[in-house]
C-alpha cells in the first residue's frame, strides 16, 4: 500500500507543484442492527474501501474522495484534487498555509480483549435483544423501544509529502437504546447511547439488563413528571447535563474554525471567561473512550488539551491550518468521519474538572430550583446562545428534591452561564455520544455536578 | 472515473438479485446508488477549497424465511467483493428471526412522470462554472455592508443515478440533478456578535440566484445587530419555512408516518378523520412535486413515487407507507421509502411535504401582529418530543413585531408549547412558497404561542 500512495503524492508534487498532499486510504468493515420492539428490522453488514486525496496548490485546498485503492484511480483522482485547488485558487486573498509538524511513522494495531469483527452476528442480536426485552418488560406502559447497534472496524493508511507515513487501526462499537412510555395523552421518551473504542466488552460492564433497565425506568417516571416553570432559576446540572454544555456550549466555540470565524471566544484567549472554578479539557488520549485516537487525520498526535483553567481560557482545539494562522501547536483535533470527506476540528473526550462539592451540598441552600440530570440534546449558536433540552430533571425545594419534571429545555448565553457557575461538585462521569458539524464523530463528554445561580429554563406552565 | 451507465447499474442490481435468489433467498432486492459531486468551499470570508467526490455502492437485502437481511458494499470492480456482500446479506438473513408481519417485496408498477429534476447543464458544470457562482455571491454579500462576515458557504452541482431490482420483475433507473449555493454569515459590531444567519438556494435545474442569497444573508447578519431582550408573554409568531421545517421535521413529520403510527408513538393514531389544524391547513406529500428537492420517479424499493393526501382543511386524510408498513396494514405503499445511498436498508420519510400556501405577502402578514415575533430559525427542535409534540427551543435570529412593523431583532428568547397546538393556532398562510429540505412551505402566523424571555 505504501508504494502506490508514494506513487500518487509523488505525482502531485511533480505534475502540478502542490505544497502539500496527502492520502488518506481505508477498509472498513461495519455490523448494524436495528430492532423495534424485539424485532430485527435488518440485520446488516458492509465492506468499503476508499481514499480521500487532499493538496494545497497555490495556496489553495483541492479535495477528492475515491471508492477505489488502485494505482489509476488514485492517480486520476489526486489530479482532479490538484486542478479543483487550481480552480479556486485565483479568488484567494490569504493563501492557506499549515503549521510545521514533525513527520511520524508508525503502526497503531489494536487488541481487543473481544473484537467485534470476530463476534458472530447471532452474538450480536442476542444482546441487543435482551436489551429490547428488559426495556419492553420493566412496566406495561412502555410502549416502543428502538435500539439500534453499529460496530466500525477497519485500518487507515495515512501518508504526507513531509514523510509521515501512519497505518491505524479504528475500532468502534456503540449502540442507542430509545423508550416510549405512555398513559392517557402522556407521551414519554427517554434515550441512552453506549460507545467505546475499547471493544465488545463494553458489554461486560454496561450490561444490555442494567441499560435497558435505566432507560425504561426513565421514560416511566417521567409520565408523573410535569413541566416546569418558564423563567430564570438557580439549577443544578448533573455531569451529562455539564458535558453537553461543556461540548455545545462552549466547546465547538473553542473549535479554532468557529473562533476564527468570529465565536464569541474570538479576542478572548488569556482572558477570564468563566468562574475561577473552571478547569476544562479536550482529552484524546482515555483509554478505551469513545473520543479517543493515538493520530488525529492528518497525522498529528492527539494529547490531553487544556482550554480553560482556572476560569481563564489558554488553549483552542486545533487542525494544522488554524494552528499556523493562531501562531498555536496543533493539537490533534483533525478528525474525518471517513473517506468520504476531509477532516474538520472535531473535539474529542471534552469534560470540566471536578472540585470538592458534594451532591447535598450543591442543593441545599437552593429554595425554588431544578436538579436537570439527564439531557436529550443540545445545541449552540457562534454568538454564544445554547439550548440544552432535558429528558429527565426534578424541582429543588428548599434545599430537597421535589417532583419530577418533564419537558424543560436550558439557555441563555454561554459567557453569562459560565460566570454563573458557583460550585463544582467531587464526582466524575463520562459518556458517550455522537457529534453533527456536517460529519459526524464519536465523542464523549461529562464532568461533575454543578450548581449555576440562574439559567433561563423554556417550560409550557 | 466516469460514470456508470443505466445498463451498467441495471446490470449490477439484476446480477446481484439473481446470484441471491440462486444461493438460496426466497426474495432478494439490489439498489445501485452513484452520486458525483463537486462543490467549492467557502471559508471565513474567502474561495478556500474545492472538491470531487465520486461515491456508488451497492446494496443487497435477502429474505429468507421472513427474515431480512442485507448488505453494502462500493468495491463494485471486484466480483470477490460483490459475492461476498450477497453471501453476508443471506448470512445476516440466517441470523435473524422471522418476521411474521414481513408479506413480500413489491411489484412492479407504472411510474408517473416527473418534471425538472434532471439538466443536463448542472451534470456538465465545470468547477470554474461553480467557483465564478461562489465568487458572484460572496461579493454580493461583502458589498451590502461592512459590518458583515460570510463565516462559510460555497456552491455545489451533483448528479444522482439509482437503480432498482426485485424477485418479483422490479427493473427500474432513474438519475437527476441538484445545485445549490448557501452562504452563513455574521455581522458584528463594537464588539456585538449577531447569530449565524444563513440563506440558500438549491434546485433540481440549473436556475439558482447565487447573489440573492449573498444579499439576502448579509441583510439578514446586518438586521440581527442591536439584538434586545424581551419580556415573557404570550405573543404571535411568524414561522419562516427554516423555522417550520426544524419544528415540524421531529414531530409532525414523524407523527404522519406508517411506521412511528403502528408503534403507538404517534399522537395521530386512530385520529384520522378528526380535525387535527387549523382549517387553513392542507398537506401534500408530494413526490411528484415539478422540481422538487425530492422529487424522482421511484421511491428506495422501486415503488412509483406518488401525491399523498395527508392534511386536508385541518382533517388529517392519510399516513405515509414503504412496502412493509402497508403490507403489515393490507394497503399499498405511498412510494415513501427512502434509503441513505446503498448503505442503509429503506425507511419510510417524507419526500416534499407541502404546505399548501396563502394568498397573503410576507410584508402583509408582519401587518396583521399587533405583539410577536418574526422566527427565522430554532436551536434545538432536535430535542422536541417526537412523540407528544411538546417542544422547548431557541428563537435565533428572530425580529420582534410591534404594530405590525418590525422593531428591532430580539436575543435570549425561547418558545414553548407543543406542535400540534401551534397546528390548531395557526391562522394565516403567506403565499411565498420554497423548498427547504423535504418542507415545502409559505410563512405561517401562529397566533398565542408561549415565548419565555427575562
Amino acid at each position: 500500500m505504501k508504494d502506490i500512495l508514494t506513487k500518487v503524492l509523488d505525482g502531485a508534487s511533480q505534475k502540478f507543484g502542490a505544497e502539500y498532499a496527502e492520502v488518506r486510504a481505508q477498509k472498513l468493515s461495519k455490523t448494524m442492527l436495528t430492532l423495534k420492539e424485539g424485532r430485527v428490522e435488518a440485520a446488516k453488514q458492509g465492506i468499503e474501501n476508499g481514499a480521500a486525496l487532499r493538496v494545497l496548490v497555490n495556496g489553495a485546498w483541492g479535495f477528492a474522495s475515491v471508492g477505489n485503492l488502485n494505482f489509476e484511480t488514485l492517480n486520476e483522482a489526486i489530479s482532479d484534487a490538484c486542478k479543483m485547488a487550481k480552480a479556486a485558487s485565483p479568488r484567494l486573498k490569504t493563501p492557506i498555509k499549515l503549521v510545521e509538524t514533525k513527520p511520524v511513522e508508525d503502526k497503531v494495531l489494536l487488541k481487543p480483549r473481544k473484537n467485534p469483527s470476530a463476534i458472530p452476528i447471532e452474538d450480536k442480536i442476542n444482546t441487543t435483544s435482551t436489551m429490547s426485552k428488559t426495556v419492553l418488560g420493566y412496566n406495561n406502559r412502555i410502549k416502543s423501544c428502538t435500539i439500534d447497534y453499529l460496530d466500525l472496524t477497519g485500518t487507515s493508511h495515512f501518508i504526507n509529502n513531509e514523510g509521515t507515513y501512519i497505518e491505524q487501526d479504528k475500532l468502534y462499537v456503540w449502540s442507542r437504546i430509545v423508550a416510549t412510555a405512555n398513559e392517557a395523552d402522556i407521551f414519554t421518551f427517554s434515550r441512552e447511547e453506549i460507545g467505546s473504542t475499547s471493544g465488545y466488552e463494553i458489554f461486560d460492564i454496561e450490561t444490555p439488563e442494567n441499560v435497558g433497565e435505566r432507560v425504561a425506568k426513565r421514560a416511566v417516571k417521567q409520565l408523573k413528571a410535569k413541566p416546569p416553570k418558564g423563567g430564570t432559576f438557580p439549577a443544578v446540572l448533573g455531569p451529562n447535563v455539564v458535558g453537553v454544555f461543556v461540548h455545545e456550549a462552549f466547546g465547538h466555540l473553542a473549535e479554532a474554525d468557529y473562533t476564527l470565524s468570529g465565536s464569541v471566544l474570538s479576542n478572548k484567549l488569556g482572558k477570564k471567561i468563566a468562574s475561577n472554578i473552571t478547569t476544562f479539557y479536550d482529552d484524546g488520549t482515555i483509554d478505551g473512550a469513545f473520543g479517543s485516537y493515538k493520530y488525529d487525520d492528518e497525522g498529528i498526535p492527539a494529547q490531553k488539551t487544556l482550554l480553560v483553567k482556572d476560569g481563564v481560557i489558554v488553549g483552542l482545539m486545533h487542525n494544522r491550518e488554524t494552528a499556523q494562522k493562531l501562531n498555536a501547536k496543533p493539537t490533534g483535533n483533525a478528525r474525518a468521519e471517513d473517506f468520504r470527506v476531509e477532516p474538520i476540528i472535531r473535539m474529542r473526550n471534552t469534560f470540566m474538572e471536578p472540585k470538592d462539592y458534594s451532591f447535598e451540598e450543591l442543593v441545599e441552600n437552593i429554595k425554588f430550583g431544578y436538579y436537570f440530570k439527564n439531557f436529550r440534546g443540545g445545541q449552540a449558536n457562534i454568538d454564544g446562545t445554547f439550548q440544552v433540552g432535558i429528558q429527565e430533571a426534578y424541582e429543588i425545594v428548599n434545599g430537597e428534591m421535589g417532583e419530577p419534571v418533564r419537558n424543560a429545555s436550558i439557555s441563555g448565553n454561554t459567557l453569562e452561564t459560565l460566570l454563573n457557575v458557583d460550585a463544582v461538585g467531587k464526582d466524575f462521569e463520562l459518556w458517550p455520544g455522537r457529534c453533527g458539524k456536517g460529519q459526524t464523530a464519536f465523542t464523549c463528554d461529562g464532568g461533575p455536578h454543578i450548581r449555576v445561580k440562574g439559567v433561563l429554563v423554556g417550560g409550557s406552565a | 472515473m466516469v460514470a456508470l451507465r443505466q445498463e451498467e447499474m441495471l446490470n449490477l442490481a439484476e446480477t446481484a438479485v439473481n446470484s441471491a435468489l440462486k444461493r438460496g433467498a426466497d426474495e432478494a432486492e439490489a439498489f445501485t446508488y452513484q452520486g458525483l459531486t463537486t462543490n467549492i468551499i467557502i471559508e471565513r470570508g474567502q474561495i478556500a477549497k474545492s472538491s470531487r467526490i465520486i461515491d456508488r455502492g451497492l446494496g443487497v437485502r435477502a429474505i429468507i424465511n421472513k427474515a431480512v437481511g442485507f448488505s453494502y458494499t462500493n468495491i463494485l470492480e471486484s466480483k470477490t467483493a460483490i459475492e461476498e456482500t450477497i453471501l453476508k446479506a443471506l448470512s445476516s438473513a440466517k441470523a435473524s428471526k422471522p418476521d411474521e408481519d414481513w408479506h413480500s417485496l413489491p411489484t412492479k408498477k407504472t411510474f408517473a412522470s416527473v418534471e425538472n429534476t434532471y439538466d443536463k447543464k448542472v451534470a456538465e458544470l465545470r468547477s470554474e462554472d461553480l467557483v465564478n457562482m461562489a465568487s458572484s455571491m460572496l461579493n454580493a454579500a461583502e458589498k451590502t455592508d461592512k459590518r458583515v462576515f460570510p463565516v462559510e458557504g460555497g456552491a455545489g452541482a451533483s448528479y444522482l443515478s439509482t437503480a432498482v431490482g426485485n424477485s418479483n420483475g422490479i427493473a427500474s433507473f432513474d438519475h437527476g440533478t441538484i445545485i445549490e449555493c448557501s452562504l452563513a454569515t455574521i455581522g458584528q459590531q463594537g464588539g456585538e456578535v449577531t447569530p449565524i444567519c444563513f440563506e440558500f438556494n438549491a434546485e433540481r435545474i440549473c436556475n439558482v440566484d447565487p447573489e440573492w442569497v449573498g444579499k439576502e444573508a448579509a441583510r439578514l447578519a446586518v438586521s440581527a445587530l442591536k439584538a434586545k431582550r424581551i419580556e415573557t408573554k404570550n405573543a404571535s409568531i411568524i414561522f419562516t419555512q427554516f423555522a417550520l421545517q426544524q419544528l415540524l421535521y421531529y414531530t409532525l413529520i414523524n407523527a404522519v408516518k406508517a411506521d412511528y403510527v403502528q408503534r403507538g408513538q404517534s399522537a395521530f393514531k386512530d385520529k384520522i378523520g378528526e380535525k387535527v389544524a387549523s382549517e387553513i391547513v392542507t398537506i401534500h406529500d408530494d413526490g411528484l412535486f415539478k422540481g422538487g428537492l425530492r422529487t424522482w420517479k421511484f421511491d428506495g424499493e422501486g415503488v412509483p413515487q406518488q401525491k399523498t393526501l395527508i392534511i386536508e382543511k385541518g382533517v388529517l386524510r392519510n399516513f405515509i407507507y414503504d412496502n412493509y408498513t402497508a403490507k403489515k396494514e393490507g394497503k399499498e405503499s405511498t412510494g415513501n421509502a427512502t434509503r441513505a445511498g446503498y448503505l442503509s436498508t429503506p425507511d419510510v420519510e417524507a419526500t416534499n411535504f407541502r404546505f399548501m400556501p396563502g394568498n397573503k405577502s410576507p410584508e402583509e402578514l408582519i401587518s396583521e401582529v399587533d405583539e410577536g415575533l418574526l422566527v427565522y430559525y430554532l436551536q434545538g427542535a432536535h430535542s422536541s418530543n417526537p412523540a407528544s409534540g411538546e417542544f422547548s427551543v431557541v428563537a435565533t435570529p428572530a425580529w420582534r413585531i410591534q404594530n405590525g412593523e418590525i422593531a428591532h431583532a430580539t436575543k435570549g428568547v425561547m418558545l414553548a408549547g407543543n406542535v400540534f397546538q401551534v397546528l390548531k393556532n395557526i391562522s394565516t398562510l403567506a403565499g411565498n412558497e420554497r423548498k427547504i429540505g423535504q418542507l415545502v412551505a409559505p410563512w405561517v402566523l401562529v397566533e398565542n404561542v408561549k415565548l419565555i424571555g427575562k
